[in-house]
């Protein structure tokens, strides 16, 4: 059985959170840290099977909780990776944990990317910022399953070059032929070498095969219009178009009320939306 | 369903016979007002009440809620046990028992919430027939009438009650505790007139054709932008609503810092901090955002999910709202494009 | 090593640190965390030249009161301010309404205002130095003090409700005072007390100071439509949140 149903178990508590120790912290930037966490009770552990864009409720009792993707890629078990950036109370509490502390987890929560869907179609990855934490896994998963995908093309896009994420994996795929990957920052300084300018204008150096592919899209709020703009402008389909929304959640199981977007709730009918549906929902992008 | 008429002398018995298994909570009064409260003796039951300040999602989904009892070293929970003591609530309105239909679609589908339901497992319903006040609007949504949500439900009928057996343990404990007779076809004849007249009562009705639609291609209305101005954020109408049920959620260490509890509070999506995110972002900034949301979930949201509006017209907001806007207000300058 | 912590009184009534007194037991038990280096209703002593954590009541009224602050702000890492004095200017605050010469006039007798040399127009502490925690309040609440210290000491950021305090007020099942044709001030008071005056019996005050989510102008509105004096309310929001506005928004 498959965690997200023991949660749905008679007699289960959803609230309750399954301790997990953390077993590495890499430091990233210097906002952000990468965690790996091994949840304790072996048979939660072994269970614990969720898709690239479904979250965790991170939970650090005296502080409280926080939702956060799921950053490594499905096909590795036994343990999940967090990537953190310090923005408050909890993430700030997890970043003053070390090696070995124990934290709460609830989930795998949420609809993630349909990665079944997916197969057998090119890829566009489009990620900005943080939003590459759950990309990365949606990145890693395909990587797994290579030969079930026709292009796989990413674009990654940060402020500068210390804000880019996990660039000593990105630095040996842009070596590949099998991954197009594509960095940009906004500000360069004088150890870059890749684009300079928004993640948007890339656009012009991919070639795209729209009805074949399938875009996925994450990053800050104010990047998804533009974003969909230039797919949108590549004939892309509205429904094969994906997005992860970030807004403040507090149950993670669609009864608190806070992750609103339009008439649905982000934590159960998302955090991953196709463009049409989003589209049809309210105060969405 | 099966029914049964027991003359209204009899009621009191009814109470102490529930009283001798169970916490009785029902209407009293406190002031000029009504509030669910422990029934010590039957003659402090108000049937006759009109609403009360909170609906019985008190009972259900306290306020404050202690979710958990935790420890800091190891991140351990120490306990998360919900105590619910058998109780019977006693005089609720068909609005209310309505509600507590709509909640339990949120508390007991999906992922079950083991608090309210432990509590709602524990708590027998005993409906009672109501007049329509001023503020009532229950007519609109069809929640005037209640089917199901209740174990037993009373209509008066002057001298005797006509009663609705819809459980089981319903029907044990009114064997048990009084003497009631078959319905006849003048009973039955009388509990159609009363219906009836009830009917009538209800002030004009509400204009509630097309309302998810209107909520939608009219998202942009000034409506919501003079309702903006006008609105406290108090959160008032969010706390006595019978089926508002966000909640936020808080943890407080114990002085020694080492265990604490994790607790949730009620929340209303009327609070600025509501849809705050991290780095200063905030989905709902503006005043009339925020109260379009509250009509856009209830009438539209929840509807897309459930095919019931998340409102049974019971008027608990339009009361406590010191602004006085209203659903009644509010939906139909919706409809119209402005107020009157 | 444990924090150390100091308490110190500008103008106030030091009801904030008595109220500190009131909870004796869980003190105890928080002190066991915390080396209280002085205490300035409590201890006799000096204040040390070092420590970690100021707590800081009353109102800015003097400047050597200004000083003070900017020596405690170069010391303390963490600086908490408690009771509507210190929070808001709070009943302070009122004196420095108008013409402040003149008031020490009244007050000190014809040489006031030379009297009174050094004073300043009283003020909340974060008018002179930044503030990391604040409990607001006339008296502060205990349990929001050990909750804010305990947030303090784990280094969480400061958070004061910004939401008025009719929401608490009603799930507590209080008839509105509005309805009773009393004027309340929870449309303007920023909650966290548990509406403890409403539940009591007292109209609110408005002692938290100035509600974040508030909405001044339709609340006088209101409150005009139902017939109360308009006067009369910014009066009694005047007793403490004289500065909210200034300060606050
Ligand atoms: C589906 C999803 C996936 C996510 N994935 C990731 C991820 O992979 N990595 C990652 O780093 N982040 C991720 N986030 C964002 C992350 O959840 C937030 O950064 C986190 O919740 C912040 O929590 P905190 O307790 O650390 O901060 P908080 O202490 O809650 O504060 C964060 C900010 O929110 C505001 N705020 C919060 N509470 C209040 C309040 N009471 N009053 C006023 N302002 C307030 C403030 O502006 C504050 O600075 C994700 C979010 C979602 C919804
Ligand atoms: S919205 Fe108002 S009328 Fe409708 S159920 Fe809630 S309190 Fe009652
Ligand atoms: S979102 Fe608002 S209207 Fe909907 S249930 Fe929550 S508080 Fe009530
Ligand atoms: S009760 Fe009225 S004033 Fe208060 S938040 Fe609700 S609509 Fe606004
Ligand atoms: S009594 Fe005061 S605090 Fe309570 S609801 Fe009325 S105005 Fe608000
Ligand atoms: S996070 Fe609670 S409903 Fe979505």
């Amino acid at each position: 059985m498959t965690v997200a149903n023991m949660f749905k178990e008679p007699g289960a508590n959803p609230y309750r959170p399954w301790p997990a120790r953390i077993t590495s912290i890499i430091d990233l930037t210097e906002h952000e840290k990468l965690f790996e966490l091994r949840i304790i009770d072996e048979k939660v552990r072994e269970g614990f099977q969720f898709d690239s864009g479904q979250f965790v409720e991170l939970s650090i009792f005296g502080v409280g909780e926080a939702p956060v993707s799921i950053s490594s890629a499905p096909s590795k078990q036994g343990f999940i990776e967090l990537c953190v950036r310090n923005a408050g109370d909890v993430t700030g509490a997890l970043h003053a944990k070390k090696c070995g502390d124990v934290v709460g987890l609830r989930g795998p929560l949420g609809r993630g990317f349909p990665f079944a869907e997916m197969k057998g179609h090119d890829v566009l990855l489009v990620a900005g910022g943080l939003g590459i934490a759950p990309l990365k896994s949606l990145i890693n998963h395909i990587h797994d399953d290579r030969h079930d995908f026709g292009t796989v093309t990413i674009l990654y896009g940060a402020r500068n070059p210390s804000e880019i994420l996990f660039r000593y994996q990105f630095d040996m795929w842009k070596h590949r032929d099998d991954f197009n990957l594509i960095l940009t920052v906004d500000e360069a300084d004088e150890s870059w070498s890749d684009e300079v300018g928004r993640v948007t204008a890339l656009f012009d150096k991919i070639d795209i095969d729209p009805d074949n592919t399938y875009g996925a899209i994450c990053g800050p709020p104010v990047m998804y219009r533009y974003v969909i703009d230039e797919m949108r402008k590549k004939d892309m389909d509205v429904d094969k178009i994906y997005m992860s929304f970030e807004r403040r959640m507090k149950c993670g199981i669609g009864k608190c009320g806070h992750c609103g977007v339009g008439h649905q709730y982000a934590c159960i009918d998302g955090p991953v939306f196709n463009y049409w549906e989003a589209m049809n929902l309210q105060e969405a992008i | 369903m099966f029914f049964r008429v027991m003359e209204s002398s009899r009621l009191p018995d009814l109470v102490r016979g529930f009283a001798q298994d169970h916490e009785v909570i029902g209407p009293v009064a406190k002031d000029d007002r009504f509030v669910f409260a422990t029934i010590d003796d039957p003659a402090e039951l108000r049937l006759d009440y009109d609403t009360t300040l909170l609906p019985p999602k008190k009972l259900f989904f306290p306020a404050e809620d202690q979710l958990m009892r935790f420890r800091v070293a190891d991140n351990e929970v120490l306990d998360d046990e919900v105590f619910a003591a058998p109780r019977v609530l006693f005089g609720v309105h068909p609005c209310d028992i309505n509600a507590l239909l709509l909640m339990d679609n949120i508390f007991l589908k999906d992922y079950v919430d083991p608090y309210y339901k432990a509590r709602r497992d524990a708590t027998l319903i005993v409906g009672i027939s109501c007049v329509p006040s001023e503020e009532c609007f229950c007519n609109a949504w069809g929640t005037d009438e209640a089917h199901w949500g209740f174990d037993i439900f009373l209509t008066d009928l002057g001298d005797r009650y006509f009663i609705s057996v819809r459980s089981v343990k319903g029907a044990e404990l009114l064997d048990d505790f009084v003497e009631t007779r078959e319905i006849t076809d003048a009973d039955t004849a009388d509990f159609q007139r009363v219906t009836a007249e009830r009917k009538e009562m209800f002030a004009e009705d509400l204009d509630t054709s097309q309302l998810p639609l209107l909520l939608d291609a009219k998202f942009d209305s000034p409506v919501w932008d003079a309702l903006g101005e006008r609105c406290l954020s108090c959160g008032a109408c969010s706390m006595v609503c019978p089926t508002c049920y966000c909640f936020d959620v808080r943890d407080d260490l114990a002085p020694d810092q080492k265990t604490g509890t994790r607790s949730r509070l009620w929340d209303s999506c009327q609070f600025s901090e509501f849809s705050a995110v991290a780095h200063g972002q905030n989905f709902r900034d503006s005043r009339a955002s925020r109260v379009k949301y509250r009509y856009y979930h209830k009438q539209w949201g929840y509807l897309s999910k459930f095919e019931r509006v998340l409102c049974v017209g019971c008027g608990r907001c339009a009361r406590a709202c010191a602004a006085n806007i209203t659903p009644r207000e509010v939906v139909s300058a919706l409809a119209k494009g402005g107020f009157e | 090593m444990a924090p150390r912590v100091v308490v110190m009184g500008l103008a106030s009534d030091f009801g904030c640190q008595v109220q500190m007194t009131n909870i004796e037991d869980d003190l105890l038990d928080v002190l066991g965390l915390i080396d209280l280096s002085y205490w300035q209703l409590a201890s006799s002593g000096h204040m040390p030249a070092e420590y970690d954590v100021a707590i800081i009541e009353g109102a800015v009224t003097t400047t050597e009161h200004v000083e003070l602050l900017k020596r405690v702000r170069a010391t303390a890492g963490v600086v908490m301010v408690i009771g509507a004095c210190a929070v808001t200017g709070g009943i302070p605050a009122m004196a420095g309404q108008g013409d402040l010469e003149e008031r020490y006039g009244c007050v000190y007798g014809a040489d006031g205002a030379e009297v009174a040399c050094g004073r300043v127009s009283p003020a909340p502490v974060k008018s002179v130095i930044d503030v990391d925690y604040e409990v607001p309040g006339c008296p502060m609440d205990t349990t929001e003090f050990l909750r804010v210290l305990s947030r303090a000491l784990q280094g969480l950021a400061n958070r004061v409700p910004e939401e008025p305090m009719c929401a608490i007020c009603k799930t507590k099942e209080n008839i509105c005072f509005l309805d009773k044709g009393e004027i309340c001030l929870g449309l303007f008071t920023r909650t966290g007390c548990g509406a403890r005056c409403v539940t009591l019996g007292r109209p609110c005050t408005g002692c938290r100071g100035l509600a974040k989510d508030a909405n001044v102008e339709s609340a006088m509105k209101i409150l005009a439509a139902k017939g109360f004096d308009v006067d009369e309310v910014a009066e009694r929001l005047a007793v403490f949140n004289t500065l909210e506005e200034a300060f606050c928004r």
